[in-house]
Formats: structure tokens, sequence, C-alpha cells
């Protein structure tokens, strides 16, 4: 509570202060995973940092200001629909796109509520995920 | 018809000495002949060594209260009839008073000697005047009948009849008894054979001095043998399966040598080339001088106890499988989650390689890490599945030693998903230094995702900083180790905590109730025992305990 507190306190502070974060932020606590993702947004020419751990990624947010983040939700520890909830207070402005190996409606439902721009079931469409991402980061650059 | 005919007393008999008649009497006792026949030859005997003596014997009816017929065939029949069925007692006339007191009983006239008050008119009648009657007493000391010497005159007997006397009731005695025996041994057979039919047992005895042998009915039907084949030794052995016959031959040689009782199971393989399971028990009769004069025993048929025992195996192995497949259909989040994860790895990697090239910037170190991490996935993807396939397979377990920790590590892999969604902390205490268990692992994988499922589900409903079930292995005395899964829900079923492991015993809406249940019986089958307990602080735990594996193997740390 007390970090909830502290963060909540820098976003309306101190926003200002952050540094911009040009590459596209990959959370999955899947090595395999977190590697394809940084493989494939490289093939298409996109910068990204890597995250395998929920908690690394919150350090990261409170100093970076994050245009786009890939999040996975089953995660050990700290899990996606967390990381939405906390973002939703300590970085607004980042925008989310889900991706789940497990299609179970609950989850999609909650984090859908927590309205990222896209969601995908793993495994997925090349095609259909870069052209999420490209959207997400030009809606970014248009707001 | 009179008997006097049917034995046929010619002149010639009349002269028969005493000696060689009592020879042809015991031939014809030795021989197995009609025991009316005997006695009618004694009495013929008898009376062929005196002029005017007549003779009778009587016997003792089964109840051991009345007269019964045994021969008179020189008494007229109006007195045989009537001397028939006469109870025996203290005066009733020679033979029933000699029966009653067990003494000879001589009455020198029948017509004033107060025993015969009630058939002096019946003696009169035929011409009876003295009648001397002695008991016949068996070599156990039991009564038998009477021998009855009558005269014409009233008089006592003289040496000689009373000399023919004593060697009548001996050899009556004999042949009495004789056939009394005979009639023993034959219910006595007729009830062993009726209990070894009703039984399915074949009763046999092997005389190995003759090499003869003797099966009941429902032996022959068991070995395959006809009902009037002659059987030896070689009859018992050529049967036997090859694999078994020196192992039982052996067993045949040992009993000759000891006095206990040998028991061998075995199959034999009858002449239509099918397999019996039977179970043989025998033992040895030895005679005075240490021969054996027997080898008696019992055959069990197996056959059928086998064939239910098997399929009761195939049908708890299948029921088991069932179970693991219903438990995998429970564990929906980790299968998908965990088959997915590999797959989307390898898809990303394929189309990053595609994207490469077709921008033409192939960078060959980035290539080949594609290809590694393609190669990682799909190898873990085939991991998964073989998981998945080895918990659906069909077939024989197969046991081999291994280390609980290490087995305990791959169940949880498996469920990481179900445990992750359910936002659960599994507490780890493994003991290092676990010895090795000789066990089924896809089994053990059964027993422990059924525990682990329940513990996860036991704690569903509580806060999230509550939720955690402690998974822990230790070596317990007398070489066993255990396994326990706490959880720390309600615990057990207050009225009756081992309900839980009843058939179909489910707080799950979709749970079979099976799973413990053939848990349980997978613990068992593996010498070990499974049981639940309620915790003091909280909770249920629930533990099996595994003989360890021999030699004594420490397995390494997990």
């Amino acid at each position: 509570m007390r970090s909830m507190a502290g963060a909540s306190w820098r976003t309306t502070q101190d926003m200002s202060m952050k540094s911009e974060e040009s590459a596209v932020c990959l959370v999955d606590d899947d090595p395999l995973v977190l590697n394809s993702l940084r493989h494939l947004l490289a093939s298409d020419g996109i910068a990204t940092r890597s995250f395998d751990k929920g908690e690394t990624f919150l350090a990261h947010i409170e100093f970076y200001s994050v245009a786009l983040v890939v999040l996975d939700i089953w995660m050990e520890r700290v899990s996606g629909l967390e990381i939405m909830a906390r973002l939703f207070v300590v970085s607004p402005q980042t925008r989310v796109i889900v991706i789940t190996a497990r299609n179970d409606l609950a989850v999609r439902a909650t984090a859908v509520a927590s309205s990222p721009v896209a969601f995908f079931i793993k495994p997925f469409s090349d095609e259909k995920f870069l052209a999420a991402v490209h959207n997400a980061l030009a809606q970014g650059k248009n707001s | 018809m009179n008997e006097r005919d049917k034995i046929g007393k010619g002149d010639h008999e009349k002269k028969e000495p005493l000696y060689a008649g009592q020879g042809r009497i015991l031939e014809m006792i030795v021989t197995s002949a009609p025991l009316a026949d005997i006695l009618t030859r004694i009495v013929l005997l008898m009376e062929a060594q005196a002029d005017g003596l007549r003779c009778s014997i009587q016997l003792l009816s089964n109840d051991g209260k009345h007269v019964r017929h045994g021969a008179a065939p020189s008494l007229p029949e109006a007195y045989v009839k009537a001397v028939d069925g006469l109870p025996i007692g203290p005066r009733v006339g020679s033979c029933g008073t000699a029966m009653y007191l067990r003494k000879a009983v001589v009455v020198t006239d029948v017509l004033t000697d107060p025993l015969w008050s009630d058939y002096r008119d019946l003696a009169k009648s035929c011409g009876l005047r003295a009648c001397w009657s002695t008991p016949i007493i068996s070599s156990r000391g039991d009564l038998l009948g009477s021998f009855a010497m009558y005269r014409q005159e009233p008089r006592g007997p003289n040496a000689d009849e009373t000399r023919l006397t004593e060697a009548a009731t001996q050899i009556a005695s004999i042949a009495i008894e004789r056939q009394q025996d005979h009639v023993l041994l034959r219910e006595r057979e007729a009830r062993i054979s009726l209990a070894a039919e009703s039984a399915d047992l074949a009763f046999w005895v092997l005389y190995p001095e003759q090499n003869t042998a003797w099966m009941s009915a429902k032996g022959r039907a068991m070995y395959g043998f006809t009902p009037d084949e002659p059987l030896t030794r070689e009859s018992f052995v050529s049967p036997i399966h090859p694999d078994e016959r020196i192992a039982v031959q052996a067993a045949f040689e040992q009993v000759r040598a000891s006095q206990q009782t040998f028991e061998i199971e075995h199959r034999i393989v009858l002449p239509d080339g099918k397999i019996r399971w039977v179970i043989v028990r025998g033992r040895c009769l030895w005679d005075e001088h240490g021969k054996v004069l027997e080898i008696i025993g019992v055959t069990i048929d197996l056959s059928a106890q086998k064939q239910s025992d098997l399929q009761l195996q195939v049908q708890r192995e299948e029921l088991a499988r069932l179970s693991r497949i219903a438990l995998m259909g429970e564990m929906t989040a980790s299968l998908g989650h965990e088959l997915n994860q590999p797959l989307a790895a390898i898809a990303n990697n394929a189309a990053a390689a595609r994207r490469f090239f077709d921008r033409g910037q192939i960078d060959p170190a980035i290539l080949k890490q594609l290809l590694a991490d393609i190669a990682a996935a799909s190898h873990r993807a085939g991991e998964i599945i073989n998981g998945i396939r080895g918990m659906a397979r069909k077939g024989k377990s197969a046991r081999s030693p291994l280390n609980l920790n290490a087995v305990i590590g791959e169940t949880l892999r498996l469920v990481r998903s179900d445990i992750l969604i359910q936002e659960t902390a599994v507490v780890m205490d493994f003991d290092s230094r676990l010895p090795e268990v000789e066990v089924d692992p896809v089994q053990i994988q059964q027993v422990l995702l059924n525990l682990i499922m329940n513990a996860l589900d036991a704690v569903e409903a509580l806060p999230r900083a509550e939720r955690r079930i402690i998974i822990s292995t230790r070596s317990l005395k007398g070489k066993r180790v255990e396994v326990s899964v706490r959880d720390f829900g309600t615990g057990l079923p207050k009225d009756r905590p081992d309900q839980v492991f009843d058939h179909f015993f489910s707080t799950k809406a979709e749970g079979t109730g099976m799973g413990l249940t053939i848990a349980r019986s997978i613990v068992e089958a593996h010498a070990g025992t499974l049981g639940a307990e309620d915790v003091e602080d909280g909770g249920a735990r629930f533990f099996f305990r595994l003989p360890a594996a021999q030699g004594l193997t420490i397995s390494k740390a997990a």
C-alpha cells in the first residue's frame, strides 16, 4: 500500500520528469516466448526492451514513460492483470497488448475491462500481431 | 431261496475239516465276497463238524438295539423271520440276551428257561430245545452280533462245541469287521468325492511302489484324463507345464523324503492345449518300515480365480487410466497453457526468420539463434505431449527406482499454470537424502496430481495471502518414505473424516469422486498406505508412505 501511494504521488507530481522510452516493452516470464517476441519485432524493425519478471517492468515504469507494452497475463508472483491495474494508476497513457496462452473468459473479461489495445491468444498470427503493434505506436504519436 | 442251496452244501462238505474250511472262509474275506455268503459258509462249516448241530449268526443292527438276520441256513424260515428285528434285552431268548449282556448265554432247555418265556412256542414248533449263544466282539471291543448253536435235545455244550463256537465267533468277527470297514471306507470316499466335486477339487492317490494312481472323476476331468484311462506317475508329470516341471518334480521328491505336506502352484497343459492354473497339496503315508505306501493329495483348479484376478487387474488399470484422463480434464489451464507457450515461441521465431529474409537482412548469428530457439521450443512441446500421452497411455505399468523429490518436481511442472491461475503459493519442503522408491512413475504422478489438485481446491476460497499448500517429503523409520500434501482449507469432513476415500465422494461439481479411491488403490498396489488427517492449526494433510527401494540408494538432492 505504501508503494502504491508513493507511485500515485509521483504520477501526479513528476510525470514530466520521466524519460521517454522509445522501445516497445515486452513482459513474459517464459524466456523462449520473450526472445521470440523480441526477434519478431526486430524482424519488422521495431526496437524492444525485454522483461522476464513483472516486478522489473513495474520498477521500470516508475522512471520511464512507456508508450507500448506487450504483456503476458500468467506469470509467477506478479500477474499481467496486476501490472495492468498498476499501469492504470502509474502510467495511464501506456498502451497495452495482452498476450496469453490461455483463453479463459473470466481473464479475458478482466483484461478487456482494463482496455488493452489488443488481445492475443498464443500462438498468434505474426501479421495481425505486428499490425496491432504498429497501430498502437501510431495511436501514441497521434494522441 | 434257501441259503443252503445258494452256497451249495454238498455231502463232501460234511467232512470238510475245520482248518481247511477256515482257510477258504478267510480267502472269501480277503477277496471281499458278500458278507451274507461268508456268514452262511461259517455256519455250514460249523454244522459240518458235529451231527445234529444247527447254527445261526445274528448281527447287531445299525442302531445298536436290534437283532438283524445274518445267516441261518439250517433253521426254519418262520423262526428266522421271527427273530429278525427283535430288540436286544435281558430276556430275549439266547441271542438277544447274549448281545445285550455281551457274554455267552447257555440255555440248556428253552422250554423251561425264563429267558425264552416269550419264544417258547416258536422254539417248540421249530423243534429247538437247547440254544447257546455267544456274542461276536470286534478287535476294537465293539459288539458285532452273536453266534448260536441249537440242538434238539436239552443239554449244554461239550468241549468240541465250545471250541467250535470260539472258532466261529473269531472268524465271523473278522468278516463282519472287515465288511464294516469297507462300508465306512466307501462312505468316507463318497463323502470326500462329494466334497471334492463340489469344491472343484481333484482328489488323488499315487502308489509309488506299484506305479499306479487313483483319481476322482472331477480330477480326471480337470487333468483331461478319460474316465477309465489307467494312471501312473507319468500321468501326473506329463501335463505339467514345461516351465514348472522341474520344480514340481523336486517338490514330489522332497515330500517323499520329509514328513511334511507339500504345496505347489503350477500350470497344467491339457490334451487340447488349454492351460489350467492349479495348486497341488499332498502328503505321504509310510508303513512302519518307513516305506512310502502312498502319496495322497488334492489339486485345486485356480483358473477361474486367476482369470478373475487378471480381469480385476485390467479393470483396475483401466479405471486408473480413465481417472488420469479425468484428472487431465481438470488440469485444463496447465495443459493448454503449457503447450501454447512453446508453440507461440515457434510461430514467432519462424515468422521473424521469414521477415528477416524478406527484408534481406540476414544476420547468420540471429538466424542461428532463431533456429536454436525453435528447436528448444519444439523439444519442450514434445515433452509436454509425451507427458500427456504417458498419463493417457494404456498398458502394463512399469516400475523403476525413482527419487520422489524429482517426481514431485515434474508433477508440479505439469500443473504449473493451474497453481499460477489459482494464485496459490506452493512451499516445497524436501528431504534431500530421501531414499529411492520402486514405483510406476505415471501412477505415482497420478496420486500426486490428485493430492495437489485437491489441495488447490481446498484453498481456493481463501484470501490470496493465505492460499498456500505445503508439499514435503521425509524418510521414516523402517525404510519408508513419506510424501505429504498439506492445505490450509476447512479440513476433512467432520462427521466421518475417512469418507474422502469413498467411491463417488466429491465436493466438486465436475469431480468423479474416484480420484482418491484410485489414488489409494495405486499406493496400496505399491505396498504403501495413503491417509489423511486434520492439522491442528488448520487444513488437512494427505500423505502416502511407500517402502524404500532395496539396496539403500540415497537419491541426489532434488
